[in-house]
């Protein structure tokens, strides 16, 4: 691994030239649809990772927080309040909705968190789907001066907000806590850790963060046709998917992951239609199966047994680990 | 008056079916710590199964029910045999439930659009010469067919009672739920337990899919809505509570009715997770638990 | 002066009393040994200490506060670390985030990540695991886990420590190092209360020996009284005598 400056020199270098590309190079806009997909997708597999990666606890209800997210980001801006109040408004009713299922679940043993988060997105699909009958749009004047340009923007910001927030959380006591509480609850308590309180924090921190995405993607869509569409499963599916696939539990991973899905789901969506869902649906299940850390996991892992195996090899272990 | 009591009425035709609906994820997860995220998928296989077998040769839903539930039974076999078992040398039951999980929900999406690939989007339901005849007592209506899935529901209750409960085969399976390596030294055949279980269960899934057919309707991805009454019924029942499944769909049913009363229609979801919440607050052993 | 008081403990599991109104204390700065056969309730007794179990009756007094019932967490916070006789590593964390944890968690927190990491890197050195600070601590091997497991309750900052068969299964030389350790913690003013199968241990490092049959206290002395009580003798080293592994 790199050292800590030179891989912020590297995020640095990253950000500057996401930044900078538009104003450089002309992009399409089915380029920066394609892009601005991918940063709602690294904030909403990275929001997942958090509670399931680094927390252990599976949510299965993330379209619930994302689709409350793009529901209050839209009526807020609405509202003719600006659209990164909206968005911050959109993260916002996530936490609460976080904490209405997050409470009584997080406190018992099993699954019951995951069924908790799944039934809170169904619950919400269906009775948003009740209430609202009809399309939801901005009105006419915020088609007129559409761009995807401060979409790209937006998108580009919160997307790095989320590894950032990864980044700090996974480097201080609330993210050692956390991570224990994943590998063995019991003696995470034993050891000093408050397991329930921390549970709630990462569910609340990856709830803003659904939210926060929510919003972008309302920033993105002006109108919705079938409002339920926000909360479909498949909200949750993608992005858990994401992470899992790049390495749930690593910083990097769920980043990899969205954007090997997106690109993927571009291509398959193309070609195979509907069936693409089916690939995917298989694919997940054997990387769940058989490469339960991922990709990036599954790169560590091999390199771990590389620089064993070449440990083993030379006698001073120490002068050799340098070599790998 | 005669409103209360069709309420009534409705919320256990209703109610029993949901407990029918329950009973395979509970066997799951309740015995053997699998949770199966695809058993309201599973449900609707067993839909289109019996749907099939009305359509192409005009075999009746209830009496095809048998037919029904050998094939959901091997399909069962094959499924515990792909995903399950190599699950069984994970170190805890907790990683057991978690992996699990993840899997079933990954076959969500790869059963729920080859269901669609295969017979299309659209909704799909039985009409027989009996569909919509309904039978009077006092003062409240029941329909044939609803009446015809309490009986099956009740039936299949017992019978899985008393599998469980009356059999070598359910002395086996709950002591290798227990102590596995234990019940091995002992000559139970864990795997082979295991495997006819998970048959069991989704054959069960299967049942409640002809039943529905057969009184209500299913799409492709009708699943996911009744695994979230299947969830429900099972928290209101206690995690591994079998026998109380289908009296705790009764109450739902009966909960449920009654909520649509007050609230209308479109809140009907909602009270579903209002009483899961409540009672994972206030009883989260479930609403039958027996006392140690 | 004491430092814990348990007092009328009682535990059952359905019917089955695996504690049974158990009694004793523990003075500061002292090394009890804990023996009996296999199912006498030395591992429930760790557990309702910890709070990782409720007691059914009883009181448990440490440091001249109660503690029976508080949750796992406080306990720890309040100064009682412990070691589970499975171990039960944070197995995808490095050996060293695994100490780091207890750290940053236990009853004097390090005041930030970067103090706690060099303070976890003295505990591994300390525990006989210098060089082994990265790689997944699941992928020990299993005396080397047993080690972490000591690193990261000494990690919290104990005043008392509770090792559950540390011991078990290590082969002589192992053993020899593993009760220089004991006696370096006890030196270093930390109370013990030790689990231990093999005897040898028990008399070399316990000042005082307490015997659970059946989750009842059936003697309590000095190492030299015990092994001549005659109702130990009957109970335990008249069935198993000297046990060995």
């Amino acid at each position: 691994m790199l050292p800590d400056w030179k891989r912020l020199l590297v995020i640095g270098l990253l950000v500057l030239a996401f930044m900078a590309a538009p104003m450089v190079i002309e992009i399409g806009t089915g380029s920066l649809n394609l892009l601005i997909m991918v940063f709602i997708f690294v904030i909403l597999s990275q929001s997942w990772n958090i509670i399931g990666g680094y927390t252990g606890q599976i949510n299965l209800g993330l379209a619930a927080f994302f689709g409350c997210g793009v529901l209050v980001t839209h009526f807020v801006w609405k509202a003719e309040m600006p659209i990164y109040l909206a968005v911050i408004a959109g993260g916002l009713s996530a936490v609460v909705l976080a904490g209405i299922i997050g409470l009584p679940t997080l406190r018992l043993k099993g699954a019951y968190f995951a069924i908790g988060t799944f039934a809170l997105a169904e619950v919400c699909r269906i009775v948003v789907g009740n209430i609202f009958e009809r399309m939801i749009e901005m009105p006419g004047s915020y088609a007129a001066s559409y761009s995807l340009i401060p979409r790209y923007y937006l998108g580009l910001t919160v997307a790095f907000a989320a590894i950032a927030v990864t980044y700090f959380i996974t480097r201080s006591k609330l993210g050692l806590g956390m991570v224990a509480v994943r590998d063995s609850e019991q003696a995470a308590q034993v050891t000093g850790v408050n397991s329930f309180k921390y549970k709630v924090y990462a569910l609340l921190i990856s709830a803003f963060l659904a939210g926060l995405g929510g919003g972008v993607y309302a920033f993105m869509r002006l109108s919705f046709h079938y409002v339920t569409a926000v909360f479909s499963p498949i909200w949750t599916f993608e992005p858990l998917m994401a992470a899992v696939i790049g390495g749930s539990g690593t910083l990097i991973g769920p980043v990899i992951g969205s954007i090997f899905l997106v690109v993927l789901s571009e291509i398959f969506a193309l070609t195979l239609g509907e069936a693409h869902l089916i690939i995917f649906g298989l694919l997940f299940i054997l990387v769940v199966m058989y490469f339960p850390y991922g990709l990036v996991g599954s790169v560590s892992r091999i390199r771990q047994i590389i620089s064993r195996v070449g440990r083993g090899l030379c006698e001073t272990g120490e002068n050799c680990r340098k070599g790998f | 008056m005669e409103f209360v009591l069709q309420t009534i009425a409705n919320g256990l035709l209703a109610g029993a079916l949901y407990g029918l609906v329950a009973l395979g994820l509970g066997l799951l997860m309740g015995v053997m710590k699998f949770l199966n995220i695809a058993h309201g998928t599973f449900i609707i296989l067993g839909g289109y199964l019996s749907f099939w077998l009305f359509n192409l040769w005009g075999i009746d839903p209830f009496l095809s029910i048998p037919l029904v539930m050998i094939a959901m039974f091997l399909i069962g076999l094959v499924f515990y045999r792909l995903a399950l078992s190599p699950l069984l040398k994970l170190p805890d039951v907790g990683m057991r439930i978690d992996t699990s999980m993840l899997i079933t929900f990954g076959l969500i999406w790869v059963l729920d659009n080859a269901m669609t690939m295969l017979w299309t989007p659209n909704v799909r339901t039985i009409l027989t010469s009996y569909t919509g005849e309904t039978f009077r007592f006092f003062g409240a209506r029941f329909s044939f067919t609803g009446l015809c899935g309490v009986g099956i529901a009740v039936l299949v209750g017992l019978a899985l009672y008393s599998v469980l409960s009356r059999t070598y085969f359910g002395k086996h399976l709950r002591a290798a739920t227990q102590d596995a390596e234990a019940a091995s030294l002992c000559g139970v055949n864990v795997q082979r337990v295991y495997l006819i279980s998970t048959g069991i269960a989704i054959a069960l899934a299967g049942v409640a899919g002809a039943v529905i057919v057969s009184s209500y309707s299913i799409s492709a991805s009708g699943g996911i809505g009744w695994l979230l009454i299947a969830f429900v019924v099972m928290v209101l029942a206690g995690e591994g509570n079998i026998n109380a499944i289908i009296p705790a769909g009764l109450v739902y049913g009966l909960l449920e009715a009654g909520s649509v009363l007050i609230f209308g229609v479109p809140y009907r979801q909602a009270i579903a997770l209002l009483v899961f919440v409540l009672v994972l607050m206030f009883k989260p052993q479930g609403l039958f638990a027996k006392r140690e | 002066m004491k430092l814990l008081e348990v007092e009328n403990l009682s535990k059952a599991f359905g019917g089955v009393l695996a504690i049974n109104r158990l009694s004793f204390s523990l003075d500061q700065g002292e090394v009890l040994g804990l023996i009996g056969p296999n199912g006498s309730g030395k591992s429930t007794l760790f557990d309702t200490i910890t709070g990782v179990l409720k007691p059914d009756t009883g009181r448990i007094r440490f440091d001249n506060k109660d503690i029976t019932g508080m949750a796992s967490y406080k306990i720890c916070q309040s100064g009682i670390a412990r070691t589970f006789q499975l171990v039960k590593p944070f197995s995808r964390l490095t050996p060293l985030e695994n100490v780091m944890v207890g750290r940053a968690h236990g009853s004097q927190p390090a005041r930030n990540i970067k103090q706690s990491r060099i303070e976890s890197k003295q505990l591994l050195a300390f525990t006989g695991l210098g060089d082994k600070h990265s790689g997944m601590a699941g992928m020990l091997s299993l005396v080397d886990r047993k080690r972490l497991e000591i690193a990261r309750a000494l990690a919290t900052r104990p005043k008392l420590l509770l090792l559950d068969e540390m011991m078990a299964g290590l082969n002589p030389a192992e053993l020899d190092n593993a009760i220089a350790l004991v006696k370096a913690i006890r030196d270093s003013g930390i109370s013990l209360i030790v689990v231990e199968h093999v005897m040898k241990v028990i008399m070399g490092i316990s000042d005082r020996v307490v015997v659970l049959e059946v989750g009842r206290k059936i003697a309590d002395g000095a190492p030299e009284e015990i092994v001549n009580n005659p109702e130990v003798i009957r109970a335990y080293l008249g069935k198993k005598p000297y046990a060995t592994n």
